[in-house]
């Protein structure tokens, strides 16, 4: 960890200020402290001086409070209270309102000054609006932006004019202030609400976001997938701001204990560790501004204002500002840290622990500035640093540390046996000097595995300090291995009786420690995990699951369940928060603990959110142990519950009910049974269907059969000849009808009667050609064998168009046999109802009649596509219900569209150059391919092959053969009937 | 009357996150925290112990059975970042598949309607979702859509097969080209809709109501008509119902059919397409069908726990 220089220059105190913001000018010469009955105006050039006061009259606290940033206005701050902005003007040492923006609604939650226009304020509120001002123009905003949520920080981008950011919650939306409708960029930063936002200040892309989550996040605003990286704090982040020196960052973090240090320094380069930390202030960090350079001085100060009712200003000199840059550096000089570290290890050894650390290190920096980037590497170089920053959330085992004496003692349960190992840490320890181990009672595993775990860990560690690294980590997750694997062996993998321990607690806190672990950043994007659902399954049953009754929500019923997994790991940090997020953070406390024994956090499961382990309390020390999501794989933890609960166990599991809700649906599985398609009789079919209807107590689908057996009575069916009359379906109750019906069950839902009508009306009047169904084909060639011949038959039309069509009609007359399932979809009508148009319907009459055979139809046969999706979706649902012959019946019905060809095609090698050809033609040679082999004539008609010796010819020609012979007319040998069969 | 037909006790040791029924209402398969995925055999009101799947390393949170034409076949996703494909041959269950190829926790699994064959759409918090495909022969083809939510994804749910729509415009009588279709919701608190042309899958539509993550779509079931319905249910508490009569399916319009006072994680739709059934944080399940004129009303209600659907109106389709 990072040394505490106390490089603090100044400390004011202010006891009756009860500031809640304050503001550095842009001249670095004045800071504004806001209190509810005065501004304070403190002069930083002598901060001791008494203030200068400016009297307010506002029951309400000032919100924020800024100086104008640019030298032209450098007498000008903007104050929020409540809905209302006030503009002072400080001159003369004394200020006063000179006006005051009104247009919010709602309270005010921040405000910027523009960086590149005096005169523009930028405002947000929770009142949902971003305005921003033209102070010359005060009576209302010049640009409105509507972000439908209320925002908590705006702030405009610093290279870019018209760019500004805002926070919403989680959320983070860029704003192009030409484009006011709407939010140029979004990005879902956080779980949950965003404390502070930040441009980066010399690229305008780059932002950084702190929140409650616990994490500082990095973002380029144009990937708004993914964060350029994240600082992961163990408490929620106040504020996250850039310095005005490179690739610095300054958070102010909202600790558990209110001395503990929230004001640290960061490296961007680097986010493992903080290069310093600002000690000091006794309470929270309200506000902390940069002091401008003054000319011919490297130093930066940093101005700070705590709820402890003190200002202080801090020097951050070059040096502490090189510790930003990088340390890349560090590692080439790893050499020569090496005799730093060597000194600074025993310097460590003195009483006074860490802070003596820091002390040497400054010392070291006095006499040898090129060191000092050394010293803020990330890599711990002492045992204490080395102590405080280890992460040992490791279940079952715990580590105490004594940097003191250089030892530490690890302990650890699996199984049956206990484990105790000292480790102890020679003086030159982690260079090229490993540390020694040693099992001390009770430990209770076999010598064998002692020795070989020995071995073990002393292999590991000499590794690690061969490169100058610390060994402890390593060690000690070897060890939870080896014994991981032993017990798993002795008891085999399904009982581990594990002991629950809790993991381990690290001897020093000094700042709220940074875990890099996997789970803890990565479930943020993960969503909560259901814990109750219902699905409906199957043909009428809804299963359902719910949470046992035992399993009571933590919470009260009024909080929302979180919606990200690492609500889990959140809980476990044990959050605390200051002023301004104190009733949030409590609502938080409240939802992640049921009560205060709930402070032991050895396991982490969905189910630990929701009801109270009843174990005894653990010592308030443990709150810093966060067993991570990503331990479970490793965890037996359930076996251990079992083991730990005995005759309490606590099911975790509720019961899957599974319920028939059949009755709620529109379709019955009766009626799927009880129904029936007789193609003979329909008038039987629908007094059936009614009778049946009336069984299940759906009295309204039996008038609807009455009226199909009315509809399909033998006095209504159409005259062929379309002069006449017209036809029934023309009628009111006709298409019109049954048109009515169809939609009212569409409504329904009831894909059963919609189907088993449809398939009614269609049997009555069976498709007048099968292929107009499908619209108007082209002219086809008129072949269609009624009778199969043995031979398949590859029609070579003449015309081009027709040869496609009829291959597909011999595709469907195989398929018909064959499948089952596609079936003969014209059911029980005779071939003889087939027409084949010759060449289309040039005759008028021809035309007529067609339109006639459409107009008698009671089911408009536009739709007929829908209609067949009616009866497949029913046919869905009986094949649920297992009646497989009703779904024939009904699929029947359906139009079957030809497929589109996908079957054999029959390929042509030419009879006279032997290339491949398709169709009739060969596309080389441009001469007739094949031949009959009875008369020796070219073959442009109707022709048939063997499929085995590939003979054959005119169809004509081979059938009149083979009526007499059995052998191929080529003279082959091929006994082409028989071969051929299939 | 709705009755329970059977309750059973899994014994997991750990939350359960998901139960599925197969094809023919048989088998229930169910998904715990506690990294296991079983089945049991429920023929007849009875529970019997099929399979024990181990295999995952860390909470499984869905399954998804696929269609019996491909035999006995189960997915499951978990935090693990993998996929399983579990086969049922003789008798014994077996992993058929595993995918690695998401690089965070998987939330969802859904089945393609078997007119596609074998495809399974995983949604995945690292905001991607895969799409793999049984080419046979052990094969699988992985398609993957990255940054198709961003943050993450958290649901996917495959449109039927049967477009509605396309069929009405059909101008000849070949069977319409069947697109392959799915709907996805994720953190950025979007529906967005996927289909795939000549191969690629590519955004179609973007459908923005919700103010928070989006946790659960379900794309309703066809009957032939005309409209397609999906259904969405977000941490915001609110249920959207989204109906599409357009045929070209780019005008979609939502109805809010409830706001939920806690986070609203699973909708799922009835065979017929006309009931929804909501379940979410609040332990409660409840059943909402569409009435005549186009309003959604609570059917039932589902008491926590208790495992009773009390019918609100039991014979609403009595009451022609």
């Amino acid at each position: 960890m990072a040394a505490h220089w106390s490089s603090e220059n100044v400390v004011v105190e202010f006891r009756d200020a009860q500031a809640t913001a304050m503001s550095v000018d842009c001249l670095g010469s004045h800071a504004v402290l806001s209190g509810r009955r005065f501004l304070y105006m403190v002069n930083l050039e002598a901060p001791s001086e008494p203030p200068r006061k400016i009297g307010r009259q506002s029951k309400w606290d000032v919100g924020t409070v800024q100086w104008n940033p640019h030298r032209s206005e450098s007498h000008v701050f903007a104050a929020s209270s409540n809905q209302r902005v006030d503009l002072y003007s400080w001159r003369n040492g004394c200020g006063e309102v000179h006006t005051s923006l009104q247009g919010h609604t709602r309270v005010i939650s921040d405000l910027d000054w523009s960086w590149f226009e005096p005169e523009f304020l930028v405002t947000s509120s929770v009142d949902t609006y971003i305005y921003i001002w033209d102070t010359r123009d005060t009576r209302k905003p010049t640009v409105a932006l509507s972000a439908v949520a209320g925002a908590s920080q705006v702030k405009w981008n610093r290279k870019n004019q018209n760019l500004l950011a805002s926070s919403h919650d989680g959320d983070v939306r860029i704003w192009d202030k030409r484009k006011p409708n709407t939010a140029a960029e979004y990005l879902a930063a956080h779980l949950s609400k965003i404390h502070g936002l930040d441009w980066h200040p010399d690229n305008e892309f780059i932002l950084a976001t702190s929140s409650q989550d616990n994490s500082v996040r990095f973002w380029d605003f144009r990937q708004p997938r993914k964060y350029l990286n994240i600082l992961s704090c163990q408490v929620p982040v106040w504020k996250a701001r850039y310095t005005p020196f490179s690739n610095g960052l300054v958070t102010v973090m909202v600790p558990q204990l209110r001395r503990e240090n929230s004001l640290l320094l960061w490296s961007t380069l680097d986010l493992n560790s903080p290069v310093h930390a600002f000690v000091g202030h006794d309470d929270v960090v309200l506000e902390f501004q940069w002091r401008p350079q003054k000319e011919g001085s490297k130093d930066y100060q940093l101005v700070t204002w705590s709820r402890d009712q003190t200002l202080r200003i801090w020097r951050v000199d070059p040096q502490l500002q090189k510790l930003c840059i990088s340390d890349v550096v560090d590692e080439l000089v790893d050499g020569m840290s090496l005799t730093v570290e060597t000194e600074k290890s025993l310097v460590s050894q003195e009483p006074d622990g860490q802070f003596s650390v820091g002390l040497a290190a400054e010392n070291l920096q006095d006499q040898d500035g090129s060191l000092s980037s050394v010293v803020g590497s990330g890599v711990p170089q002492t045992l204490q640093q080395e102590f405080s920053l280890v992460n040992l959330q490791i279940r079952n085992v715990d580590v105490e540390m004594d940097a003191l004496n250089r030892s530490c003692v690890v302990s650890a349960h699996f199984g049956s046996h206990q484990v105790h190992l000292v480790v102890k840490f020679p003086a030159q320890y982690p260079n090229n000097a490993a540390p020694t181990f040693q099992f001390v009672s009770p430990t209770t595993i076999p010598s064998a595995t002692k020795t070989k775990i020995q071995k073990i860990l002393t292999d590991t560690s000499l590794q690690k300090v061969k490169r100058n690294q610390n060994c402890l980590e390593p060690c000690v997750r070897q060890l939870v291995s080896c014994l991981e694997s032993d017990v798993t062996q002795e008891d085999g993998p399904v009982s581990g009786p594990f002991v629950l321990s809790n993991p381990v607690t690290p001897a020093l806190q000094a700042f709220p420690r940074v875990t890099n672990t996997y789970g803890s950043y990565q479930d943020a994007n993960i969503p909560f995990p259901r814990t109750s659902g219902a699905r409906f399954c199957g043909a009428g049953c809804l299963v359902y699951f719910t949470r046992p009754i035992t399993m009571h929500r933590s919470a009260p019923p009024t909080e929302p369940t979180p919606r990200s997994l690492s609500a889990l790991s959140a809980y476990h940090s044990g959050v605390l928060t200051p002023m301004k997020m104190r009733s949030e953070s409590q609502s938080t406390l409240r939802l992640y603990s049921g009560s205060p024994t709930r402070s032991d956090k050895d396991t982490v499961s969905i189910s630990s959110f929701y009801y109270k382990e009843r174990k005894p309390p653990i010592s308030a020390s443990r709150r810093w142990s966060v067993q991570t999501l990503c331990d479970w794989p490793k965890s037996r933890r359930f076996k251990t519950k079992r083991e730990d609960f005995g005759s309490r166990t606590i099911k975790l599991a509720g019961k899957v009910i599974v319920q028939e809700i059949s009755c709620l649906l529109p379709v019955h599985k009766s009626l799927g049974d009880g129904y029936i398609l007789n193609m003979k009789d329909i008038q039987e079919t629908c007094q059936k269907n009614a009778a049946a209807s009336l069984t299940v107590g759906r009295r309204d689908v039996a008038k609807v059969w009455a009226l199909a057996s009315a509809a399909t009575s033998q006095d209504l069916s159409p005259d062929s000849d379309p002069d006449t009359e017209t036809p029934w379906a023309r009628h009111p109750f006709g298409r019109h009808l049954l048109e009515t019906l169809l939609d009212h069950y569409s409504h329904m839902s009831d894909v059963q009667t919609l189907a088993m009508l449809c398939s009614v009306f269609r049997a009555q009047a069976p498709p007048p050609d099968s292929f107009s169904l499908y619209g108007l084909h082209p002219a086809r060639s008129s072949v269609f064998s009624s009778n199969h011949s043995r031979y398949p038959s590859y029609t070579s039309g003449s015309v081009t168009s027709g040869s496609c069509s009829s291959t597909s009609d011999s595709i469907t007359t195989w398929t018909a046999g064959r499948d089952s399932e596609h079936g003969n979809p014209w059911g029980e009508s005779s071939p003889d109802d087939y027409r084949h148009g010759n060449q289309g319907h040039t005759d008028p009459r021809e035309r007529e009649r067609e339109l006639h055979d459409m107009n008698k139809r009671l089911l408009d046969p536009a739709n007929t596509l829908q209609f067949d999706d009616f009866k497949k979706c029913y046919g869905e649902i009986l094949y649920r219900w297992g009646l497989r012959e009703k779904r024939a019946d009904v699929l029947k019905f359906a139009s079957c569209p030809p497929e589109p060809h996908k079957g054999i095609e029959f390929g042509v090698y030419c009879c006279h150059c032997r290339s491949q050809a398709r169709g009739t033609q060969c596309a080389v040679c441009k001469r007739l391919t094949f031949q009959c082999a009875i008369c020796h004539v070219a073959v442009r008609g109707s022709s048939n092959f063997c499929l085995s010796c590939g003979h054959g010819g005119h169809t004509s020609h081979v059938m009149d053969w083979f009526r007499r012979q059995d052998e191929c007319p080529a003279g082959c040998g091929c006994h082409c009937l028989l071969q051929s069969t299939f | 009357m709705v009755s329970v037909i059977n309750t059973v006790d899994t014994s997991h040791e750990d939350m359960i996150h998901d139960a599925q029924m197969d094809y023919y209402g048989t088998r229930l398969a169910t998904c715990s925290s506690d990294r296991t995925v079983k089945i049991f055999d429920v023929r007849n009101g009875g529970q019997i112990l099929v399979a024990d799947l181990r295999g995952h390393e860390g909470p499984v949170w869905q399954v998804a059975w696929a269609h019996p034409m491909f035999g006995n076949v189960l997915a499951s996703c978990s935090y693990d970042r993998k996929v399983i494909v579990w086969k049922e041959e003789n008798g014994s269950w077996d992993k058929m598949y595993e995918y690695c190829g998401h690089e965070s926790s998987v939330n969802s699994v859904c089945w393609g309607p078997y007119d596609f064959g074998l495809i399974l759409a995983c949604g995945s918090s690292d905001g991607a979702i895969s799409l793999l495909t049984f080419t046979g022969d052990q094969q699988w083809d992985v398609k993957k859509i990255s940054n198709a939510h961003t943050i993450g994804c958290n649901a996917v749910s495959w449109a039927p097969a049967v477009v509605p729509g396309s069929l009405i415009d059909q101008p000849s009588g070949q069977k319409p080209n069947c697109v392959k279709r799915f709907v996805s919701g994720g953190c950025d608190n979007l529906v967005k809709l996927w289909k795939e042309e000549d191969g690629q899958w590519k955004e179609d539509q973007k459908l923005e109501a919700h103010s928070d993550w989006v946790r659960d779509v379900g794309w309703a079931p066809s009957i032939g008509l005309p409209t397609s319905t999906i259904a969405s249910c977000s941490q915001d508490g609110r249920v959207f119902i989204w109906t599409c009569d357009d045929p070209a399916g780019n005008t979609w319009t939502a109805k809010l059919l409830h706001k939920f006072n806690d986070v609203v994680w699973h909708v799922s739709w009835s065979i017929t397409g006309n009931i929804l059934a909501v379940s979410g944080g609040d332990n409660k399940v409840t059943l909402w069908k569409e009435s005549m004129d186009g309003q959604w009303a609570c059917i039932s209600d589902v008491s926590k726990g208790q495992g009773a659907v009390s019918t609100i109106t039991d014979t609403q389709q009595n009451e022609q």
